[in-house]
């Protein structure tokens, strides 16, 4: 019997496969600070889902408060933000009324109660080497047609860094509009890089091209 | 995506959803660019309205709202 127990004990302990770059990004349907939201209800818009180990914590109170300043950034990047932990609709709507009256920020995104864990098992957000009862800080970069494109992670005791994650996105997007990739450290405004060419003929040509400064033939950025 | 207070009231969410489709069925991203609404918002209200009979969906992606309502949002 124990034996049983011990088997079926494991088992749910298994991880789940996590959500892969490229994969249609996991549907729900969660409770959240703005009422009941499903993943569908983002198709349109560019989605950063994160999650944060627990509400009233002190790293995750400040990158609240940094999330918030890059939201009016992402809004005009088309771009929303959601957040998630387990914790009760309760504790994060007086959270979020305490990060107001504390430190004068009105939290004016979404955050799910995932109280079951259901949407951070998905997600694979619950890493239990780190905590078996909070979600470590994930973050996954969803497009306009529901993909994942990205996936962050940073264990509980490191506050993420706005500024790559607004740039993350930027980076994304502008790939997707120009058909470039971005090199490392790359800003809007920087050069970027011309995918290389795939055949002999067209590595010849390419090191031939005025419009484009290269390095090598295989090493090669333009201005957009 | 509650869209009535504990006072009976339409919240402003609903409200300014329900007023850009008072009288003309609209898409759901006409209703977000005239409403000041992003998508999401406008998705999951109007599934909760339309689950409260607020809203019925006409063709397609196209939304109004049933005249019953309009007393509340006179109110």
């Amino acid at each position: 019997m124990s034996e049983v127990l011990n088997q079926n004990q494991l088992k749910s302990e298994e991880p789940r496969a996590l959500p892969r770059i490229g994969s249609k990004a996991p549907q729900f349907e969660a409770v959240t600070t703005h009422g009941t939201i499903r993943l569908e209800d983002y198709k349109g818009s560019w989605l950063v889902l994160f999650s944060h180990p627990a509400d009233f914590t002190p790293v995750c109170t400040t990158e609240f408060v940094a999330f918030q300043s890059i939201y009016p950034k992402l809004r005009e990047m088309n771009t929303e933000l959601l957040g998630l932990s387990i914790d009760s609709v309760y504790s994060h709507i007086a959270w979020v009324r305490t990060i107001e009256e504390k430190l004068g920020v009105k939290i004016e995104f979404p955050i799910i109660a995932d109280l079951d864990k259901e949407v951070a098992t998905k997600y694979g957000m619950l890493m239990p080497e780190e905590s078996k009862t909070e979600a470590v800080r994930a973050v996954f970069v969803i497009d306009d047609k529901q993909t994942v494109r990205a996936i962050i992670y940073y264990p509980m005791t490191a506050g993420r860094n706005m500024d790559e994650i607004v740039r993350l996105i930027q980076a994304l997007q502008t790939s997707d509009e120009k058909g470039v990739a971005t090199p490392a450290n790359w800003r809007p405004g920087d050069k970027v890089i011309v995918p290389p060419p795939a055949t002999q003929e067209m590595a010849e040509e390419r090191v031939k091209d005025n419009g484009v400064e290269c390095i090598d033939w295989f090493l090669c950025k333009k201005d957009i | 995506m509650a869209c009535i207070d504990d006072k009976g009231n339409l919240t402003p969410t609903a409200r300014s959803i329900l007023t850009t489709i008072r009288s003309e069925a609209k898409t759901i991203e006409e209703i977000a660019g005239e409403a000041g609404q992003p998508l999401f918002k406008v998705r999951s209200s109007l599934r909760d309205m339309k689950s409260m009979g607020f809203v019925k969906e006409v063709a397609d992606n196209q939304f109004i709202m049933e005249e019953k309502v309009s007393k509340l949002l006179n109110k």
